[in-house]
C-alpha cells in the first residue's frame, strides 16, 4: 500500500509516514489530513514524497485521513527549496512548510475564492431593455454607463450604488448583461526614457535572461534601479515568465505596487506581506501557483512564493538586514533568492546603492556579476554631503548652527528638510538628579524609554510599558528628567524654535498602521510639512522632490558598536537617508553632526565612495577572519539565570568535542553573555561557531543538533541555531 | 507636602522673607507636575552675638505643583515670605536649594 511521507508541523526533524489506499505520485505537493497524537487529534501537512515501504513496522502505521485535491500540488521545486531551507537553517522542515504556506492554507478547509474584478459589458436585450425601466432604477444607470463608456469592472459598478452587487446576479440572468473575457494584458506602458547607463545594463541583463545567472547592480541613490526592474520585468512578461521582485519593508510595498501596477495596468500584479489579511494572502499565494500571478512583490516572505513560470528575480536593497528573519527560522531571503534562481535557471538581480559586503565580495571575486548606475538619473548631481564637526560648537537642542541656518534657508524657499535621528520617543532614559536613580526595566538591561506624547515608560526589547512616575520611585522628589533626545523631543524642540514651520514626526510610533503611515506619506508629498523629524523609516527608496536637506544627528554611537557589522550598517543608513535628499530638479545637501570628522567613515561618505569604504571594510574583515571570509553559526540560549545558559552552552561545546568524526575546520568560541544580557526575564548567552568551508560547518551542525536536542537542559532553558547570523 | 510637627532631630525648616531677583520660565516634570526655579534675595538688619549688622542672602528656589503655579503669575521685585526646606542641587551638586511649602505675599507690592 502506498506510503505518505509527509511534513508535519512539529518539532521533530524529518518526515513522517501514513497509510494511504488512494495515495498516487501526483499527490506529492498535496495537503493532507493526518491523526496525530492521541484520540481524535489531527493535523494538516504537506505530502513530501510517496513510498512503497516505511522503516515504521506496519502495525504502528497510521492511516491518513484525507488527501486534499482542492489546489494544484505543490510544485517539486518548492518542495525542494523547503527542504533545503530547513536542512541549511537547521529547522524542522514541517515547521519551514509551516511557515511558507499562508495561515489559511495550514489548515483544512475552503480555499478562498480567487479575487476577480469581472468586466461586464451590456448585451443588446440590456441596452433595448432600457426603454422599460423605471427612470430611477439602478439597473438603468449601469445600463446606461456600460452604454455610454463600453465594459466596466465590477468594483467600479458596485461603486454607483449599493443595490448593485444584488442586481449584477439578477440581471446576467435576464442576459442584459455579459462577462467580457479578455486574455491578460502583460505589456507595458511607456517608462521614461532611460539614460545610456541604465539602458546598457539593461541589455546586459536581458541578455541573461533564460538561465541562472546573478547580477549585483549598484547604483547610487536616484539612479533609476527601480526603472531597470521594471524593464527587464517587462520582457520577462512579454516572454511567458513570472517575476518575483523582493523588497525589503512593508511599509514600502504600497509605493512600489502603486508604480508596478501603473506600469503594468493588464498584468495580474500580486504583492504579499505579512501585514495583508489571511485571506488575501492565501488568494495571492494560490494565484501564484497556479501561474496566474505575473509579478509578486513582497517582503522576505514572498521567496517561499510558488512560482511556476518563474523567469526573473529581483531583490531590492538587498543589503537590507531585514531580509534576514531574526526569529523563528532565521532565513535569509536574500539568500535563498539567489538559491532559488539557481535552482530555476533565472537571473538574480540583487540591487542597492550600499551593497551588502557580502554580496560586493562576491562580485569583486566573480560569483557575482558587477553592473554600476554611477548617476543619478533624474537630479542633476548627487547631494553634496557636509561632515560637520561639533566638538566645539555650541549646539541649541541638538543642533548646529549650520544644520539650523540650513532649515532656516529652506524654510524661505519653501523646501523640505529632514532631520534624521535613529532614536524613538522622547528621551532614552528617566533620571532622578537628587539620587541617582534611572528607568531601568524590571525585565531587561535596558532603560525605559520616555515616550511624552502618550505618557508612557516603554521598553523597545521586551515591550513593558507603564506610566510616567510622578516622583522618583527611590528618593520620592518629584523634578525627575529625561536624560537625552529622542525623536518626540527633537520633534517638540523644533516646533518650538520654528513656530511658523510644520513639523513631522516620522517614526514607528507615528506610523503605527498602515493608515497612519500613508497619512504621513501624503503629508510629506503634498508639500503640507516642511520638517521632518525622522528615524530610519524615512531612510528607504522614498522620493520626496521637495526635500533638499537632510540633518543627521547622533550617528557616532554607532562608530564604536561591538558588532563587527556596524560601520556597514551605519555607512548603509547614512549614504541612503542622504540619498532622499535632491532627488528631482532642485540640489539636494546632507549634514552630518560628528564628534569624528575624521572617521573613515564619514570621509568616504563625503565622497559618495563605497566602492572605497567597502573594500577597506573588507580588508579589515580579512584580516579579522570575519565573514565573508569565514561562515559563522551562533548557538543561542536563555533560561532565568545566565548560569544556566551558559552551563547549556558549555555542555553543547563539550559535545562537539565529543563528536567521532571530529570536524576539521570549525572553530568553536566560548560561551558569553549576550550584549543584552536579560531579556524579558531571561538571560541570554551564545557561542559563536566559525569555518573558513561553509561546507564543513554545515556537515558540523548536520552532527551536532541532534546530539543538541538530547543534552539535559533546565525545563525552562531555550535554544536556538542561527546560521549566518546577522548580528552577534 | 504638610507642616512639620514638633521640631526634632530631622528638622529642616526655612522660612525667610525676600524679593524675586530671578524667575525661570514655567516648565512640566515629564508626569506633569509643573515646577519653577527663581532666586530669593534677602536683605535685613539682625543681632549676631550681641551686635547688630547688615545681611544680605541669595537663595536658589524651586515651586512645584501649585507653588509654581502660584509664583508664575508673579513677577520680578516681588516681596515674599516663603517656608520651606533645603535639599541639594543634585546628588552631584552640592549647593543648597530652597523648596517651597507655602508663599506669603508680603503687603507694600
Amino acid at each position: 500500500m502506498p506510503i505518505l511521507r509527509v511534513a508535519l508541523d512539529v518539532a521533530l526533524p524529518g518526515l513522517l509516514d501514513y497509510l494511504a489506499p488512494d495515495g498516487t505520485p501526483a499527490d506529492v505537493g498535496r495537503r493532507v489530513r493526518v491523526p496525530f497524537g492521541r484520540g481524535t487529534g489531527e493535523k494538516l501537512g504537506v505530502v513530501f514524497a510517496l513510498a512503497e515501504k516505511s522503516e515504521i513496522p506496519a502495525h504502528r502505521l497510521r492511516g491518513a485521513l484525507e488527501i486534499l485535491r482542492d489546489m494544484p500540488a505543490l510544485p517539486p521545486d518548492w518542495l525542494e527549496m523547503l527542504a533545503f531551507c530547513s536542512s541549511y537553517y537547521q529547522h524542522p522542515l514541517g515547521e519551514v512548510v509551516a511557515f511558507a504556506l499562508p495561515p489559511v492554507l495550514r489548515r483544512a478547509g475552503p480555499l478562498p475564492e480567487p479575487d476577480v474584478d469581472t468586466l461586464w459589458r451590456a448585451t443588446d436585450a440590456g441596452l433595448a431593455a432600457r426603454g422599460e425601466l423605471r427612470k430611477n432604477a439602478v439597473a438603468l444607470k449601469v445600463l446606461d454607463l456600460l452604454a455610454r463608456e463600453g465594459p466596466q469592472r465590477e468594483s467600479h459598478l458596485r461603486g454607483l450604488s449599493a443595490a448593485v452587487g444584488r442586481g449584477l446576479p439578477e440581471w446576467r440572468e435576464l442576459d442584459w448583461i455579459a462577462e467580457v473575457r479578455v486574455p491578460p494584458d502583460r505589456r507595458a506602458v511607456a517608462g521614461p526614457e532611460l539614460t545610456s547607463e541604465q539602458a546598457e545594463v539593461l541589455a546586459t541583463l536581458t541578455a541573461a535572461l533564460g538561465g541562472y545567472a546573478p547580477f549585483l547592480l549598484h547604483g547610487v541613490t536616484g539612479s533609476g534601479k527601480t526603472e531597470v526592474y521594471l524593464r527587464l520585468i517587462e520582457t520577462v512578461l512579454a516572454r511567458g515568465g513570472q517575476a518575483l521582485m523582493l523588497v525589503p519593508e512593508i511599509a514600502l510595498t504600497p509605493q512600489l505596487e502603486g508604480r508596478v501596477k501603473s506600469r503594468f495596468p493588464g498584468a495580474h500584479v500580486v504583492s504579499l506581506h505579512s501585514g495583508l489579511s489571511d485571506g488575501a494572502r492565501a488568494r495571492g499565494f494560490l494565484a501564484a501557483l497556479a501561474g496566474e500571478a505575473d509579478i509578486v512583490l513582497g517582503t522576505r516572505l514572498s521567496v517561499f512564493t510558488p512560482l511556476p513560470r518563474l523567469g526573473l528575480i529581483v531583490v531590492d536593497e538587498e543589503h537590507d538586514p531585514s531580509f534576514k528573519q531574526q526569529d523563528g527560522i532565521r532565513y535569509s531571503a536574500r539568500d535563498l533568492a539567489v538559491w532559488r534562481a539557481r535552482q530555476r535557471q533565472v537571473p538574480v538581480l540583487l540591487g542597492s546603492a550600499t551593497p551588502g559586503l557580502e554580496s560586493w565580495h562576491a562580485a569583486a571575486s566573480g560569483r557575482y556579476r558587477r553592473l554600476s548606475l554611477t548617476r543619478r538619473a533624474v537630479a542633476l548631481s548627487l547631494p553634496r554631503v557636509r561632515i560637520l564637526d561639533t566638538r566645539r560648537i555650541k549646539l541649541e537642542e541638538g543642533l548646529s548652527p549650520e544644520l539650523l541656518a540650513g532649515i532656516v534657508a529652506r524654510l524661505e524657499r519653501g523646501e523640505q528638510s529632514l532631520i534624521f535621528l535613529n532614536r524613538r520617543g522622547y528621551a532614552p532614559v528617566l533620571a532622578c538628579p537628587a539620587c541617582g536613580w534611572i528607568s531601568h526595566c524590571r525585565a531587561c538591561s535596558a532603560n525605559l524609554v520616555l515616550h511624552l506624547a502618550d505618557g508612557r515608560m516603554r521598553c523597545h526589547h521586551c515591550g513593558a510599558e507603564g506610566s510616567v512616575p510622578r516622583a522618583c520611585p527611590t528618593c520620592g522628589n518629584q523634578d525627575i528628567h529625561p536624560f537625552g533626545r529622542g525623536t518626540q523631543r527633537l520633534e517638540s524642540a523644533m516646533a518650538e524654535r520654528f513656530p511658523n514651520a510644520r513639523v513631522l514626526r516620522v517614526d514607528r510610533d507615528s506610523a503605527s498602521t498602515p493608515t497612519k503611515w500613508n497619512a504621513l506619506l501624503e503629508a510629506i508629498h503634498g508639500g503640507r510639512a516642511d520638517i521632518l523629524v525622522g528615524t530610519q523609516m524615512l531612510a528607504k527608496g522614498h522620493d520626496f522632490p521637495k526635500l533638499t536637506l537632510v540633518g543627521v544627528l547622533n550617528a557616532d554611537a554607532s562608530l564604536f558598536a561591538a558588532d563587527f557589522r556596524a560601520p556597514e550598517r551605519l555607512f548603509a543608513q547614512l549614504l541612503q537617508v542622504g540619498g532622499r535628499s535632491g532627488r528631482a530638479d532642485l540640489p539636494g545637501e546632507v549634514l552630518v553632526q560628528t564628534e569624528y570628522p575624521e572617521h573613515p567613515l564619514y570621509q568616504a561618505l563625503a565622497t559618495h565612495d563605497y566602492d572605497h569604504f567597502a573594500d577597506a571594510q573588507l580588508a579589515e574583515r580579512r584580516q579579522a577572519g570575519f565573514p565573508p571570509f569565514s561562515h559563522q553559526a551562533l548557538l543561542r540560549a536563555e533560561a532565568p539565570e545566565l548560569a544556566q545558559s551558559l552551563a547549556f552552552l558549555a555542555q553543547a561545546k563539550e559535545a562537539a568535542a565529543q563528536l567521532p568524526e571530529r570536524q576539521e575546520g570549525v572553530s568553536l568560541f566560548d560561551p558569553v553573555p549576550m550584549r543584552l544580557a536579560r531579556r524579558a526575564h531571561l538571560e541570554r548567552a551564545q557561542l559563536l561557531l566559525e569555518s573558513s568551508s561553509r561546507p564543513r560547518l554545515q556537515a558540523f551542525l548536520c552532527a551536532w543538533l541532534p546530539r543538541l536536542r538530547s543534552l539535559s537542559a533546565p525545563r525552562k532553558l531555550r535554544w536556538l541555531l542561527d546560521v549566518d547570523p546577522l548580528e552577534l | 507636602m504638610t507642616e512639620t510637627a514638633a521640631p526634632g532631630p530631622a528638622d529642616n525648616r526655612l522660612e525667610i522673607t525676600g524679593q524675586i531677583v530671578e524667575l525661570d520660565a514655567l516648565r512640566h516634570t515629564p508626569a506633569g507636575v509643573p515646577v519653577l526655579g527663581f532666586k530669593l534675595e534677602h536683605r535685613s538688619r539682625r543681632e549676631e552675638a550681641g551686635h547688630p549688622r547688615e545681611v544680605a542672602v541669595e537663595l536658589a528656589a524651586k515651586a512645584m505643583g501649585e507653588m509654581a503655579r502660584l509664583l508664575a503669575g508673579s513677577r520680578l521685585g516681588i516681596k515674599i515670605r516663603v517656608t520651606g526646606f533645603l535639599a541639594q542641587k543634585s546628588a552631584k551638586i552640592r549647593q543648597p536649594v530652597l523648596h517651597v511649602i507655602a508663599i506669603e505675599f508680603v503687603e507694600g507690592n
